[in-house]
């Protein structure tokens, strides 16, 4: 800091005054830097909803599509477009598809149910009876099915602007769909073998815990959208679960996730799962009759 | 009277219409007198449907710019480029009559603009357009997906009356290139120290004022007669 004149201040009438002669306080500019780069990543975030809005209007490619059973890129397409999107942005793919014609929701290809009149208010048949419905209402979907499916998807989206929520934004968006098994995310088998063998309860958390980072990295791994050749480990599991032409056996497909395993996703923490979050202890005696005797002592 | 022989959609997209033209007069276009003093009964007769109701589809118009509006619109001569094209061109004003108009109607009219080698457009809209379009349209001036002069919306609305016809409005006149360098040297002034004027400002919007022109205000003062300040778009 230069000496501080005692003279009285005089402020200078020349507004243009040639470069920056005040000094600049460091703290002001981090701030000003800080609120600038807010505002960039919210233009960024903006324009990213804007161009993922332009796609899902289109969305899905195929006129045959199924909303109940999209394909594989489809949903993960569009799962992968909207967690940046706040519900408002969510309505506003409704309405921009509704404009197009089109059902709301993004993996349905049929155009939005038309009202029988151009009335304001509609009678409707339920199964409660007839019901009256805004027009507005009744043609932003082409069935109560796909109202269900999309507004499933919109109470799973974050209210916080996707510019300043914390760790960015890595959420998933689920679906609902019949065709679960297609879309299942690689999730290698839990290393259940080691564990059992042997009465090491330590070793049996070490095991757990890799197998939560192992889930923790191929999830990643996918969202990142990486090749399954390019995976070191999962490499394997992921060929397999994400061919899915080959399911010709009749043996039923598996539910995309199981509880425990869910439950150890997220309490896992850098890996490891602390034994008092992780539910699998009384479930694993139904589950997996082998493991009965690891509670015995000895 | 005639008011009554004629269905108030129709009157009001008269309105609509002629401070369309107006407008663009006003800007510099190449405007028929005719079209700006256009009777009710004979716009009826052009633009009615059967029913009554105004055929938005044959409103649609294009202008060309006036030899002064292109000199006007073009940039000061630099090393790098001795002779500077106009920054303007050929316009088209498409009345568009859906109820909802969204991202769908606003790249279809932009691909228009394009396939047919129009400078720029404006869409007058029946109602707001969605958020959406807006967030495109305030991203689109320059875009590659538009034309080069940029995409202005209207709301019908917005046209109703013309408000540089208000006599409290002070007259709004846009410098030149030369005019602008005039100015900022006479006063050895930055353009950036002069006062400021949105371009979303109604008038700015009327004139279609671009970001970083100067336009000159003239005001009448009963003390002073007449006197011009000068304002920077931003
Ligand atoms: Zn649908």
């Amino acid at each position: 800091m230069p000496p501080k004149s005692i003279l009285k201040k005089t402020t200078t009438v020349s507004t243009n005054a040639p470069g920056r002669t005040k000094p600049l306080n460091p703290r002001h500019l981090d701030v000003a830097l800080h609120h600038a780069n807010i505002l960039e990543e919210r233009k960024r975030v903006e324009r990213q909803v804007l161009e993922s809005i332009m796609t899902l209007m289109d969305f899905p490619a195929s006129p045959n599509a199924d909303a109940k059973r999209p394909t594989a890129t489809d949903a993960h397409q569009f799962r992968e477009a909207v967690v940046p999107f706040q519900p408002a942005d969510y309505d506003a793919l409704i309405e921009e598809r509704n404009i197009a014609n089109k059902c709301g929701y993004a993996l349905c290809p049929r155009p939005k149910r038309k009202a029988r009149s151009t009335a304001r208010k509609q009678f409707v048949d339920t199964d409660h009876g007839v019901e009256i419905v805004d027009r507005k209402v009744l043609e932003v979907w082409c069935s109560d099915d796909c109202a269900r499916r999309a507004l499933y998807v919109k109470v799973q989206l974050s209210e916080e602007p996707a510019w300043s929520r914390q760790g960015g934004y890595g959420d998933t968006i689920e679906l609902m769909v019949e065709n679960a098994d297609e879309h299942q995310k690689a999730l290698p088998l839990r290393l259940k073998e080691g564990p059992t063998s042997s009465t090491n309860d330590d070793e049996d958390d070490l095991a757990a815990a890799w197998a939560a980072r192992e889930d923790a990295m191929t999830d990643l791994a996918v969202e990142r959208g990486e090749k399954p050749g390019q995976l070191s480990k999962a490499n394997n599991d992921l060929v397999q679960d994400q061919i899915t032409e080959r399911f010709a056996t009749n043996v039923p497909p598996q539910p995309p996730s199981l509880p425990s395993q869910s439950s150890e996703h997220t309490m896992a923490i850098e890996g490891h799962v602390p034994r008092s979050d992780r539910k699998d202890e009384e479930k694993d005696e139904d589950d997996d009759p082998q493991d009965w005797d690891k509670h015995l002592p000895g | 009277m005639e008011g009554e022989k004629y269905q108030p959609s129709l009157i009001r997209m008269w309105r609509v219409w002629r401070t369309a033209k107006e407008m663009m007069n006003d800007r510099g276009y190449l405007v028929i007198e005719d079209d700006m003093t256009l009777s009710l009964e004979d716009f009826a007769q052009k633009y009615a449907r059967e029913d009554g109701e105004p055929d938005r589809s044959r409103l649609n118009f294009s202008c060309q710019p006036s030899e002064e509006m292109l000199l006007k619109y073009t940039p000061a001569p630099t090393k790098k480029e001795p002779n500077p094209t106009p920054e303007i061109g050929t316009i088209w004003i498409e009345f568009n009559s859906d109820e909802n108009v969204g991202l769908k109607q606003l790249r279809d009219y932009m691909g228009h603009l394009l396939n047919g080698s129009f400078y720029s457009g404006i869409m007058v809209t029946v109602k707001p357009m969605t958020g959406m379009a807006i967030r495109l349209l305030r991203g689109a001036t320059g875009m590659s997906d538009g034309p080069k002069g940029g995409v202005e919306v209207f709301v019908e609305q917005d046209l109703l009356v013309n408000i540089t016809k208000h006599e409290l409005v002070p007259k709004h006149v846009l410098l030149s290139a030369e005019e602008k360098d005039q100015l900022l040297q006479r006063y050895r002034l930055k353009q950036t120290q002069l006062p400021r004027i949105q371009s979303t400002d109604p008038v700015a919007k009327y004139l279609g004022l671009r970001r970083g022109a100067v336009v000159k205000i003239i005001r009448k003062s009963e003390t002073a007669g007449r006197y011009a300040s000068y304002r920077w778009v931003i």
